[in-house]
């Protein structure tokens, strides 16, 4: 028992650098998700059909392909095509680009969820397409997608940890507790720390999420 | 852009046993992904049942045994495994494993590696198999108690042959997430295709073709992306059939990503 | 009903492909039989009771290599198989025992527990003698002596241990240099990767400085990039011993006089001259070790 806390207490800078490597990470990827994911879901919705076609590609590219290699063609593919990419760029873009296309799916299904109507009767009123996503839609398909968008975040949250372990190398929570492992071969120890880190995450996005909800959601 | 169509960063995928290789790797993955899934499957409706149980000493604990398994990265599961499953165990699964598998999987590794699978991927299908139950009408399960029926019985006759059925297009995508996650195998050094395409690309050592690892890599996306596209094809269509037959809608599962994706393709096209 | 057929007939032609790359995955096993030729000793039965005796029974020994190590254990994609200096000196022990040698995968942070739980009976992977992996194992008499450098891109600024300080370099998770770079260039910035091919891959798109572990490992990546170059500083001394049960004394003996016995009738100058010697300059040519274990531990004692 006391072996436990031990860990904790000789190894807490390196967890914790971890952990906040790992925030970093989760939360500028998921600037980036939203905002990708936004736009492919407006081609997604789009009245022309090429642009459906075009946001149908990225989303089938990037859910089909693991995050694994996704890390691997953006980090160690793009610099050997000559473009100096740096780990937290390519990390992040990776992340952020892979959960897009599943935020880019929510919200399509949030926006079918307002209802064609609303759009059909906005358009008519003389608003433009670009405006009636902007004012009308889009606010209340995010207001449907909250809880979709909660497992999104966590789903983010544990995938970030691929991206630590990938040749993108960066020190984030289960980096650190490899290393710390490494280092002194305590691994139950270790590992249950590196737990602990990442439920701390998860719960709290999870009841953010809910709380969110509750002030916000609109229940279909 | 034209280091990416140069056709001189492509002559590896014809020359020598390349493409091959890879394609030996992607194999190990498939099977690994195939054996995870059932196993997954069989123990997730065992959790499932358990987490429905009106008992709360049995509903309970398994609740908070899903949501820990749940909330964990993958690769963390598969790692922490890899490096505290005893030797004794390992052992046993060598000796267990049938000799008709093929030979990737009779690698005691594997066993770190299918634990950390099934036991992420069960807690997950629990939560996809509970709300497919739960979605059942009340009255059918009413209805079968008032008839007599006992609780394993109402189990197999009524409730799962209906609430299975509405859960085959989720367990299919999860499948696709399945096979992507065989990926992070390739941490813990099992020979699949990422560790072949870091091979493929790293080794200069006599050979006269180099290969870029962005083209080995974005072949490698391509393979993944024709089966896991094949299965999402095929999940969407039963899910249509599904829907024709009883008129329900499939059930949305709060917590899953593929799930929500798997919904709302339906209502678009 | 029209894009239904035409998605089925996508559906089918994913499927097929599918089924015909199993298929072709599972032809090519069958022209991979020819191994090899097992060398040529003279082998010796052993007691049950033995681990070399389990192994006979066994029928084949199964040993933990790197496999992206080139010149010492590397999975070659060309021949299916694995070779370099370490596998074949895991031939000639399995030779001795007259069994078949399984080669797997150990990379610095999986093979001593893979040792442990009784996966691999030998580790043959470039591991470095240390008094704290002998807490958890044995090792052999030294097999080879490799030094510690540091590979840097051709015409870089980076010429002693010093300037590695507030540079970032690459080098395995658990291997001896995570400390030891720790200690020599407290400012580095270490890039810490489970592959050492992925080290090669970061230098090359100058992703980090410099990468630094065994002068062997080293010269193979300047062996596949001649743009690379090793700066000779042999900062440490890093004699190689194969990895055994701890305990298993009688296992020990029979390794280390494997060991002796490859060295005495020449098979460890033929193999370094194939592996190591041919890509190495005159000066910094090597011969067998000469150093005994007792003072190889001394040289990485435990701390604390």
């Amino acid at each position: 028992m006391s072996e436990l806390w031990g860990v904790l207490e000789e190894h807490l800078p390196e967890f914790s650098a971890g952990l906040w490597v790992t925030f970093r990470l989760v939360a500028a990827s998921l600037l980036i998700a939203i905002g990708v994911g936004t736009a492919v879901a407006a081609l997604r919705v789009a009245p022309l059909r090429w642009l459906n076609r075009i946001g149908g590609v990225y989303v089938e590219t990037f859910r089909n392909v693991p995050l694994l290699v996704l890390l691997i063609i953006a980090f160690a593919g793009i610099r050997r095509a000559g473009i100096p990419i740096d780990p937290w760029v390519a990390g992040i873009a990776s992340l952020g680009l892979y959960t897009a296309a599943y935020i880019a799916e929510a919200l399509r299904s949030g926006v079918f969820a307002v209802g064609k109507g609303q759009i059909d009767a906005a358009l008519s009123l003389g608003l433009s397409y670009p405006r009636t996503m902007r004012r009308i839609v889009l606010p209340q398909a995010f207001r449907t997608v909250i809880p979709a968008l909660s497992s999104l975040v966590i789903a983010m949250i544990k995938n970030s940890a691929i991206v630590g372990a990938s040749l993108v190398a960066l020190p984030d929570l289960l980096k650190s507790a490899r290393q710390v492992q490494a280092d002194t071969a305590q691994t139950n120890e270790v590992f249950f720390w590196a737990a602990i880190g990442y439920l701390l995450l998860t719960v709290t996005a999870t009841l953010g999420f809910r709380y969110l909800e509750r002030t916000y959601a609109i229940k279909r | 852009m034209s280091y990416l169509f140069d056709p001189d960063n492509w002559e590896w995928l014809w020359t020598g046993n390349n493409f091959r290789f890879l394609l030996e790797g992607f194999a190990v993955n498939l099977q690994i992904a195939a054996i995870a899934i059932v196993l997954s499957f069989a123990v997730g409706l065992v959790l499932a049942l358990m987490r429905i149980s009106s008992r709360r000493l049995i509903s309970f604990p398994v609740g908070v045994w899903v949501d820990v398994w749940r909330n964990l990265p993958l690769i963390f599961i598969i790692l922490y495994l890899a490096l505290a499953v005893p030797g004794s165990w390992r052992d046993a699964y060598g000796e267990a494993v049938p000799d008709f598998f093929p030979e990737a999987l009779q690698d005691e590794l594997v066993l770190g590696a299918l634990l950390g699978l099934v036991l992420y991927n069960s807690a997950v299908l629990c939560e996809i198999m509970r709300s497919g139950i739960q979605s059942l009408d009340r009255g059918q399960r009413e209805a079968a108690a008032s008839l007599g029926l006992t609780y394993l019985q109402q189990m197999r006759f009524v409730v799962l042959p209906q609430g299975l059925r509405r859960m085959v297009p989720a367990t299919v995508s999860q499948l696709i997430t399945l096979n992507k996650d065989t990926t992070l195998v390739s941490i813990i050094a099992i020979q699949e295709l990422v560790r072949h395409g870091n091979t493929v690309a790293a080794t200069g050592f006599g050979v006269t073709v180099t290969a870029p690892i962005l083209q080995v890599f974005i072949v490698v996306g391509l393979l993944f992306i024709a089966v896991n596209l094949a299965l999402s094809r095929l999940s969407r269509r039963l899910e249509i059939r599904e829907r024709e037959r009883t008129g329900t809608k499939p059930t949305s599962v709060r917590g899953l990503e593929d799930q929500v994706a798997l919904e709302s393709d339906t209502t678009g096209r | 009903m029209e894009s239904k057929s035409r998605w089925r007939l996508i559906a089918i032609a994913f499927a097929t492909l599918l089924l015909v790359s199993l298929g072709i995955a599972a032809c090519g096993d069958d022209d991979e039989e020819e191994t090899t030729a097992a060398p040529d000793v003279e082998v010796e039965e052993f007691g049950a009771d033995t681990t070399m005796g389990k192994i006979q029974e066994a029928g084949e020994m199964n040993i933990g290599v790197k496999f992206d190590v080139p010149p010492f254990g590397f999975n070659n994609p060309q021949t299916g198989e694995v070779e370099g200096f370490d596998v074949d000196l895991g031939r000639y022990i399995a030779a001795r025992l007259g069994v078949e040698p399984v080669f797997r995968e150990a990379n610095s942070d999986n093979r001593i527990p893979l040792l442990v739980d009784g996966t691999i009976d030998l580790i043959l992977s470039t591991m470095t003698i240390t008094e704290e992996r002998d807490l958890e194992i044995d090792f052999s008499e030294p097999y080879y002596v490799a030094n510690g450098d540091v590979l840097v891109p051709t015409g870089s600024d980076i010429q002693a241990l010093d300037d590695l300080n507030g540079n970032r370099v690459c080098t395995a998770l658990g291997s001896t240099y995570q400390e030891t770079i720790k200690e020599e260039a407290p400012d580095a910035e270490l890039r810490l990767v489970d592959l050492y091919s992925q080290c090669l891959e970061l230098i090359q798109t100058d992703a980090v400085d410099a990468v630094s572990t065994d002068n062997v490992i080293l010269t193979g990546m300047v062996i596949q990039d001649d743009t690379l170059e090793l700066l000779g500083l042999n900062y440490t001394k890093e004699p190689y011993g194969a990895g055994i049960p701890d305990g298993d004394t009688e296992f020990k003996e029979f390794v280390d006089e494997s060991i002796q016995q490859y060295i005495d009738d020449g098979t460890w100058e033929e193999n370094y001259e194939t592996w190591v010697g041919q890509y190495v300059p005159e000066e910094q040519q090597q011969g067998p070790p000469d150093i005994t274990l007792e003072e190889a531990l001394k040289l990485f004692p435990l701390e604390k």
